[in-house]
């Protein structure tokens, strides 16, 4: 498709050659080795039975036996007899599934997520290499054929394979960053083969999916209420592809967002409403992935409004689907960890834009002492911003490797969140006298400017020679401030995300007129209604059902 | 002659075509363009950020210098910090590029008098973007606007830059505003948009329904 595409294939080619000598796992680490050579000559039973059940369901396409396989039985195993060491090499289990090709990619797909997730230190530069040559396999396999391939898989390893191959790449953008502790052996193999992990490879994955399976115009015709069908191609009406679509937008709005493109990140969704139920909305984690990048990428726009109104959507979901998540998975642990962020996003979004939100929400903020640290925000330590934020930021990345000539002493892994961290503390500082001044304009109607500026000044121990009329410049530079920072973008009708009217946000307001600040607030009851009756409705609901159980 | 090259530069903004370093002269040459005609496409510009990014060897500083300050044109809008985003810790070492942070901070302090000192001070800097200073006084007269109802006529040409009387005219001319006898100048009557709300629990009928119907 384009000029990228050739030099991954090439690579492939390479590999395929070198394919049995270079797929060799004699690292040079003896106990590794031992292990290995114990592993290939014990395979339990049980693992072998699962691995042809398992193959066989594959092809024949029986996608909810896929389901219950991929979802209880690997975990399972994997508990039971991997726990903390990888899965048979592909070598030795192939005799097992009559050398599927086809099976043996996907394998590979789950043995080395696997070895990410829990095989302790981290891969090897040989397993992070035959990873990303097994994901080439397995999208030139679903991309290049004339006709949709005859896969069925479930959307769940749909989405945890795009998850995953972003995850991936991301893991090794950082692992390549790290050039102390390389070896020379290493060097030299991350800058000859600097096609594979490269930016511009996954990219092209990620679109080549999208493109294929006419994923934007199905989402713009289904938006409008029509038929997606009937613009989805051939490739686009089967669900593979479709699903792959779906989870590659959103695997871009993780790219982008990783790369600090914040723009393109929330383009990228056009015609996904985040919080309608949809046909394509079925993985909760997709779900939950994607309004944390959403939520983030308004924050950083300074559309506190949409990233408040994004938070507390999903949150609201998170409470009240809880049991799914608490399973110990590393997919559950990602959310959970998610979850955590985004509560840090949502305190940092309402004291820099303080507006009302779900009493629900609220508890969990007071329950979890996040009032403490808005509390602490709100007073002007900018060190707590710092600290919720770098805690609930994505790992962000730079795309390009660090140079060939670098020394070991600049930070490359810490540089992307430093940049990032700077923008956003930028924004905080230039915002930092808007909750004093809010504090003060809450207590009056009207107040001349003269004495709000004797209030913000220095006390009369200092400079007094500072006169009324200088520090009344400087008030009303914070206060033209205050208006300026209060009056973002907000989204209130249209496809993208990126649309938006400019609105102000404060529920405190003011203008100036001759000498005089008059000042208007919003005051909103408080809503039990609402709460009440939720729980009534839950508490007959039950008495219903205890009224029913036979003792 | 615009429309073309718009057009030209679309296609090149569009899937796996944006990450084409070939692309980079296009669009570098396009951000000249918007300097010296007055445009402005915001999408174009982060795309030459971005190849910039992936291709660091490609880097050019003035076509950056200049990306920023379009993006200061285009306040209250926050094109800027999307920019800054962009940018890597080396980048930001150099001088110009420290001096365009520095005015965005600033101007997004809304500390317009400090402003335009500092711009008066470096005529060069500014003087390649075509109607730089007025796409400035724009974003003022926008937060004036929300904020005064009305305005000492000293108080609003320090703002505009130290303005002298007949552009201070055309300014306030512009946006509809009123020069009165005393000095001052009335924006608008500010009383219509901001006023105390007082917002009340209102329960529907058909929520409070389902309970009522239920307890028997």
């Amino acid at each position: 498709m384009s000029y990228i595409n050739d030099d991954y294939v090439e690579n492939y080619d390479t590999y395929a050659y070198n394919g049995s000598l270079e797929y060799d796992p004699h690292s040079g680490e003896p106990h590794t080795e031992t292990d290995y050579d114990r592993q290939s000559y014990n395979i339990p039973d049980m693992v072998k039975k699962f691995l042809t059940y398992f193959r066989n369901c594959i092809s024949e396409g029986l996608l909810f036996e896929i389901q219950n396989l991929y979802e209880s039985s690997f975990p399972k195993l994997t508990e039971q007899y991997f726990e903390k060491k990888p899965w048979p090499d592909e070598t030795d289990i192939a005799y097992l599934v009559d050398e599927d090709s086809v099976f043996l990619i996907l394998y590979k797909e789950l043995y080395f997520r696997h070895i990410y997730a829990r095989v302790s230190g981290c891969p090897t530069i040989e397993q992070r290499f035959n990873s990303f040559y097994n994901y080439c396999d397995l999208f030139n396999y679903i991309l290049d054929a004339d006709q949709p391939v005859p896969l069925e898989l479930p959307d769940q390893w749909l989405w945890e394979l795009v998850d995953e191959f972003v995850y991936q790449f991301q893991s090794f953008a950082q692992y390549r960053a790290r050039i102390q502790k390389k070896t020379p052996e290493e060097l030299e193999k991350l800058h000859t083969q600097s096609k594979v992990w490269n930016v511009l490879c996954v990219l092209n994955v990620l679109h080549s999916l999208v493109d294929k399976s006419k994923i934007k115009r199905q989402l713009e015709v289904y938006a409008s209420g029509g038929d997606p069908d009937s613009v989805a191609g051939d490739f686009g009406r089967h669900s593979l592809y479709k699903m792959l679509g779906y989870f590659s937008l959103v695997g871009l709005l993780r790219l982008h967002s990783l790369l600090g493109d914040y723009y393109q990140a929330i383009k990228v969704l056009e015609n996904i409403e985040l919080n309608k139920k949809s046909q394509y909305s079925h993985v909760p984690a997709c779900q939950i992935s994607t309004s944390y990048y959403v939520g983030f990428a308004y924050m950083m726009m300074r559309r506190y409004s949409d990233a408040i109104r994004t938070f507390s959507s999903i949150l609201l979901y998170i409470q009240r689907t809880k049991q799914l998540f608490q399973s110990r998975t590393y997919q559950n642990d990602q959310i959970n960890k998610q979850t955590e962020q985004m509560y840090h996003l949502l305190a940092i979004c309402l004291v820099l834009h303080p507006q009302c939100i779900d009493e629900s929400i609220h508890q969990v903020l007071r329950e979890k002492n996040y009032h403490e640290k808005m509390y602490k925000m709100q007073y002007g330590e900018l060190s707590e911003f710092e600290t919720c934020f770098i805690f609930a930021c994505p790992k962000f990345l730079s795309p390009a490797p660090p140079p060939l000539d670098a020394t070991g002493d600049y930070d490359y892994v810490k540089e992307a969140t430093k940049r990032q961290t700077q923008v956003f503390m930028d924004e905080v500082r230039q915002q930092k006298m808007l909750p004093t001044i809010r504090s003060y304009l809450k207590l009056y109607t009207t107040l001349p400017l003269s004495k709000l500026a004797t209030f913000m000044g220095p006390g009369p121990s200092q400079n007094d020679s500072r006169d009324l009329k200088e520090e009344i410049e400087a008030l009303i530079i914070h206060l033209l401030c205050f208006k300026h920072k209060m009056k973002n973008v907000v989204w209130t009708r249209g496809t993208s995300g990126l649309e938006g009217k400019f609105q102000s946000g404060s529920e405190l307001d003011f203008y100036i007129d001759h000498e005089m600040i008059h000042i208007a607030d919003t005051k909103v009851a408080h809503r039990y209604g609402d709460f009440f009756i939720r729980k009534i409705l839950k508490f007959e609901d039950l008495n219903r059902k205890l009224r029913m159980i036979k003792i | 002659m615009a429309e073309a090259m718009r057009q030209t530069v679309a296609k090149m903004l569009t899937g796996i075509e944006r990450y084409n370093p070939d692309n980079l002269q296009t669009l570098e040459s396009y951000v000249e363009y918007q300097s010296r005609e007055n445009t402005y496409d915001l999408e174009a510009n982060l795309a030459v950020l971005k190849l910039y990014q992936f291709n660091p060897l490609r880097y050019n500083s003035n076509i950056t210098c200049q990306i920023l300050l379009k993006a200061l044109t285009n306040f209250p809008h926050t094109d800027f910090v999307l920019c800054k985003c962009l940018l890597s810790e080396k980048h930001l070492a150099d001088p110009q590029i420290g001096h365009i942070m520095y005015l965005a901070d600033i101007l997004e302090s809304c500390d317009f008098q400090q402003f335009w000192t500092r711009v008066h001070s470096m005529p060069e800097l500014c003087s390649q973007i075509t109607g730089f200073h007025d796409s400035i006084r724009k974003f003022v007269c926008h937060v004036v606007g929300i904020t005064f109802q009305t305005v000492d006529r000293i108080v609003l040409a320090k703002l505009l830059g130290g303005v002298d009387d007949q552009t201070l005219k055309h300014w306030v001319k512009k946006y509809g505003w009123r020069e009165e006898d005393n000095g001052m100048v009335f924006i608008a009557n500010q009383d219509e948009n901001i006023k105390t709300k007082n917002i009340t629990e209102k329960i529907d009928f058909e929520n409070a329904a389902a309970i009522m119907a239920a307890s028997h």
